[in-house]
Formats: structure tokens, C-alpha cells, sequence
């Protein structure tokens, strides 16, 4: 039974930070629908972002200020990257077929991680640390960790703030206007591209904050460490129902905890078929997730 | 027609034989890895280029080929190097088997969600194959049968490739072909129209995912080492770059982009990169500039020979 509540901790970590990953995929498919397969490079490069502010401001020593400046680094830098992906390889393309824009999106996900490879090298190196994990209370032999906290408020909060904006401000409001009628919100006197600016980078801050809570947890990172946390968090997002904020949220949870029982209970070697396999099978039954909205095609 | 067939053998042995004395090992490598990513490329400019069916999962394909010819021709035809077309061939059909099972998901889904079921396809491929003992597991599978010299190599490996293109080209330009352009066009009004999509939809991935089975078993014998990480996602996405520059649709284009694309790497290879793959980096920068200034690839949907 402890050992229950211990993976469910930990999936709920990994749940939260999937969950912040995933909707920046589902945002960006929800207004361009496309899938930005770079996304978890941008994950990569926030983490790379507060690894050189750190080493550049010389901070070495675990402090809240600290922890807040790594933050901030990691969604300036995050954002600074997802606007110039789309700036640069997307919007050209705003025009073309839709799997020309895929195919330039993979393109610009091996780019980032190779090209990581020759600018950061390819050694795995060492986050700094931000906080001190000390244990911040114990029931029945269950410790719970102030780093695995932080992970929950900070995800709490985040989701809080996006909520924020996608349903109280005025470019929330042209957000979705933009996501649910692209030809009409013109018309309406939206600058489309502005806001799918705004979106890429909402969505780009995200990983940012996801990439400082994940190397806070486990300090190694590389430029292939969006790899798999990416391929997991798209999978969420499909599983919730790609398009849709509550569903990439649900989903995150839920592959997180899924994932966490398998690693606890054996089967770890498949962790990943088995989150296909999943995903298939969701995709067969329920095209359109968990909370997707089904779209008839017209021509 | 036989005769032709001969005389096309006897052309290949001879220009093997030429390439033979005239070319090092290194050269000679570089050469059959050409015609095994012809054929791949190939394979996918079928079902993605043609019929419009995006796959990420041409790795997955590739590997049951490999590894059933690579088990087959060691345990069941002991090493006999004749053998290996043989075993290409029902690699070939595991593969196509495979091929089927993805079509099945095909009906329902289209564009971005197909992807990702090809992707995540493959991907459990390999999970499988790292799990499985048998096959060697994430050691992978070594001292495959290989070939005894570069000349049977590049003639049994060039005309599996003039076979694939034979049949691709033709496929493309016939009756069936020009369901799948409709397919390619627009699904509904071809449907509308009367295009029996599932059952199109269906060969069309047979067919390209038995090629890529053979290209994957000829890749197996010609380095005599695989393992699952060999067909990772960045092997679908490599077989992809070749298709795209090539101009998906144009299967001259594809096997001229395999030409272009196999140099090109090893031409740049002086170049200081701290042990990284260069092909990555060059790949991706290609295919972003392609996608942007010439979206169509080198040829379009036109061939070499067609004016």
C-alpha cells in the first residue's frame, strides 16, 4: 500500500509536467491544427536556457530566488524559441498542404536535437540545483518531497494562469476565436498571426516551466532529453483529445499515474509500446479522444 | 521479355564487375547502401506519395524484414548466401502482413492521425524486438549471411531495385494507380466517385510495406549487424527525407535523391561536427528549405523520362 502511494506521487509529478507539455501540443493543433512535432525541443532548449542563465549569473547555491530566476529563464527562453520556430519555418507554410507543414516540423525537431548536440554537446550535463529536496512531511512511511510540491503548485498555478487567459482576456477570447472559425476571425479583426504567435509562445512557456520542474527532479539534461517525455506528452494530448485544454490536462494525469503503476509493478521494458498501443486503441475506438470535438469534413 | 531480363542480369554483374576493380571497399559500401535506400524510398514515395497515406512507420516495416530474413537465412537455410533473395522475399511478406494490419486503421483516419499511428506502430516494433531474447534483444543480431562479394551484392540488391521501381512506376501510371491519385486528391469526392477507398487503401499498403520488408532485409545482409536501435524513428524519418527531396509522387526522383542523398553526407564528412551524425544536421536543413522554397521536391509528381 505504501508502495502505491509512492508511484502515485511520482506519477502525479510526471502526470503534472506531461500535463504542461501537452497542452502546448494541444494549443498549437488547435489553431493551426498541426502537430508541432518540435515542441518537446522546445521543452529541451527551455532547460538549456536556464542551465547557461545559471552558469552565466554564476548561481550555484539552491534558494526560492534562485528557483524563481531558473523559472523565468526557462519561459523567456522557451517562448524566445517557440515564436522564432514559428516565425521562421511555420508561417511560410501557413498556405501549403498540411503534410508539408508535419514534414517541416519533424525537420525542425532533428534539427534542434542535433544541432543541440553540436552546440551544448552531446554529454548529459548537470542542472544546477534550485531547491534543496528535503522531505517535507511523512504519513505512514511515505515521504513527501518539497520538490515533488513544488511540482504541484506550480502546475496548479500555471494552469490557473492559462486559464486566465484563454477565458478572461482579450486574446484568450481571439485565441478560440482563431482555433473554432480560422477564415472568419479575420473578419472580425483579429491579426491571425498575432495570435498565433501568442499562442505558440503560451504554449512554448509551458514546456519552459515543465523543463525546470523535470530537471529540478532528476538534474541530468541533454539535447535528446525531449525525446521521450515529448512522445509521452503527445500521447496525452491525442488521448484527451488533441484540440482540447481540459482533455490534454485529463490525459497528462492519467498517462502519468498509467505509466508510474506499470514502472512500479513490472513491465517497464514496454512502458513505451504499451502507451501506443494505448493510443491506437483509443484512436480506433474514439478518433477524437477524450474530450475531442468530432469535425465533419466538407468539400 | 526473358531475354530482356537476362540481359538486364548480365549488364548488372558487368557494371558490379567494373566497380569491383575500379572502386574501394568504402566506395562499394556506399554504393549498396544507395540502391537498399532507393528501394526504401521508393516504398514510401508509394503510399505517401502516390496515394497520400503519410507513414512514419517505414522503420517498423523495414525491420521485420530484416531481422525475418536475417533469422531465416542463419537458422533454417544455413548461411547459404543464394538463399538471401529468397528470404528477402518472405521478409517481404511479414512485412506486407504487417502492412495490413496498419491499413486497417487507415479506413478511419486520415493526415496527422495516420502518422501517428504508423509512428507509434513502429515504435513497437522496436520495443518488441528490444524485449525479445530470440532476435538478441537490445544486443541486436549479428554475423548475418552476407554476401561473398560486392559484385553479387550489387547485382542481386540493383535488381531488386529495378523490380521495385518496375513495379512501383507501373502501379503508378495504371488503373489502380489512378484510384490512389484520386485518394491522394480528395478522399470524399473519390469516394463519391465510385474508388473502392478501403480496398485501394488496403493494397496500397501491402504493396508499399512489402518493399520496404525487402529494402529492410537487403539492409541486413549488407552490414550483417542490426539491432532495434538501427530502426528508431530517425530511420522513418531519413526514408521520409529521401521520398520528400525526391518529389513524392516521382519515382525517379526518388531514387535520384537516394543518389544525391547517400554522397552528399560522406562529400561533407571533413567536416568538423564533434562526432555527431552530420546527415542529421544536413537532413532536417533540407528538408525545412525544400518544404519552403520547393515544396513539389526535385521532380514534382513528373519522371525523369517523361516530358
Amino acid at each position: 500500500m505504501q508502495e502505491f502511494f509512492q508511484h502515485t506521487l511520482n506519477g502525479l509529478s510526471f502526470g503534472s509536467v506531461y500535463a504542461l507539455i501537452a497542452l502546448g501540443y494541444t494549443m498549437v493543433y488547435g489553431i493551426l491544427t498541426m502537430i508541432n512535432f518540435a515542441h518537446s525541443d522546445i521543452y529541451m532548449m527551455g532547460a538549456f536556457g536556464t542551465y547557461y542563465v545559471m552558469k552565466y549569473l554564476n548561481i550555484s547555491e539552491p534558494s526560492p530566488i534562485n528557483f524563481a530566476i531558473g523559472l523565468m529563464a526557462a519561459m523567456i527562453f522557451a517562448g524566445f524559441i517557440g515564436y522564432c520556430v514559428e516565425k521562421f519555418a511555420y508561417k511560410p507554410l501557413r498556405n501549403s498542404p498540411k503534410m508539408n507543414v508535419l514534414i517541416t516540423a519533424i525537420g525542425v525537431s532533428i534539427l534542434f536535437e542535433f544541432g543541440g548536440q553540436i552546440v551544448f554537446g552531446a554529454d548529459p550535463k548537470s542542472f544546477p540545483t534550485l531547491l534543496n529536496d528535503i522531505e517535507v512531511f511523512r504519513i505512514n512511511d511515505i515521504s513527501i518531497r518539497l520538490i515533488d510540491l513544488i511540482i504541484y503548485a506550480v502546475t496548479f498555478s500555471s494552469l490557473i494562469g492559462l486559464n486566465y487567459l484563454i477565458n478572461k482576456t482579450q486574446t484568450g477570447r481571439a485565441m478560440r476565436a482563431v482555433s473554432s472559425r480560422p477564415d472568419m476571425a479575420p473578419l472580425m479583426g483579429i491579426n491571425t498571426n498575432k495570435i498565433i504567435s501568442a499562442t505558440f509562445i503560451t504554449g512554448s512557456v509551458l514546456a519552459g516551466i515543465a523543463a525546470v520542474l523535470v530537471a529540478m527532479k532528476y538534474p541530468k539534461i541533454d539535447p535528446m532529453m525531449g525525446v521521450k517525455i515529448g512522445t509521452s506528452s503527445f500521447v496525452a494530448a491525442v488521448f484527451g483529445g488533441i484540440g482540447s485544454l481540459p482533455g490534454a490536462v485529463v490525459g497528462g494525469y492519467l498517462l502519468g499515474l498509467g505509466e508510474y503503476y506499470l514502472i512500479g509493478y513490472g513491465a517497464s521494458t514496454y512502458k513505451e509500446a504499451l502507451s501506443f498501443t494505448l493510443l491506437i486503441l483509443v484512436l480506433l475506438a474514439k478518433p477524437t479522444g477524450l474530450f475531442g470535438l468530432k469535425t465533419k469534413e466538407k468539400i | 521479355m526473358i531475354k530482356k531480363l537476362i540481359l538486364f542480369f548480365i549488364s548488372f554483374v558487368g557494371v558490379g564487375l567494373i566497380c569491383q576493380f575500379f572502386l574501394n571497399s568504402y566506395i562499394q559500401s556506399l554504393v549498396i547502401s544507395f540502391l537498399v535506400n532507393a528501394i526504401m524510398a521508393l516504398s514510401l514515395n508509394f503510399i505517401t506519395g502516390v496515394a497520400n497515406q503519410f507513414s512514419l512507420g517505414h522503420a517498423g516495416f523495414m525491420a521485420l524484414g530484416a531481422y525475418t530474413s536475417a533469422v531465416i537465412t542463419k537458422e533454417f537455410f544455413g548461411h547459404q548466401w543464394f538463399m538471401i533473395p529468397i528470404s528477402a522475399l518472405l521478409g517481404g511478406l511479414v512485412a506486407s502482413f504487417a502492412g495490413y494490419l496498419v491499413s486497417l486503421p487507415s479506413f478511419k483516419l486520415r493526415g496527422d492521425y495516420l502518422a501517428i499511428v504508423t509512428f507509434g506502430f513502429a515504435e513497437i516494433v522496436r520495443v518488441v524486438i528490444l524485449n525479445w531474447n530470440y532476435v538478441g534483444g537490445p544486443r541486436g543480431y549479428s554475423s548475418i549471411t552476407a554476401w561473398p562479394s560486392f559484385t553479387v551484392s550489387f547485382a542481386i540488391t540493383g535488381i531488386f531495385l529495378f523490380i521495385t521501381f518496375l513495379v512501383l512506376y507501373n502501379l503508378k501510371i495504371s488503373w489502380f494507380g489512378r484510384n490512389l491519385w484520386a485518394i491522394n486528391e480528395n478522399e470524399i469526392a473519390a469516394e463519391v466517385m465510385g474508388t473502392p477507398i478501403a480496398k485501394n487503401k488496403r493494397s496500397a499498403f501491402m504493396i508499399s510495406s512489402f518493399f520496404a520488408g525487402v529494402g529492410g532485409a537487403l539492409y541486413a545482409h549488407h552490414v550483417s549487424y542490426i539491432s532495434p536501435a538501427t530502426f528508431g524513428f530517425l530511420m522513418s524519418v531519413q526514408i521520409l527525407i529521401f521520398a520528400v527531396f525526391g518529389g513524392l509522387g516521382s519515382m525517379s526522383g526518388s531514387v535520384l535523391s537516394a543518389m544525391i542523398l547517400t554522397a552528399l553526407p560522406e562529400v561533407l564528412r571533413s567536416l568538423p561536427t564533434g562526432g555527431v551524425d552530420l546527415r542529421m544536421i544536413i537532413f532536417p536543413i533540407l528538408l525545412i528549405l525544400v518544404m519552403i522554397l520547393r515544396p513539389q521536391g526535385l521532380m514534382g509528381r513528373k519522371e525523369i523520362f517523361e516530358k
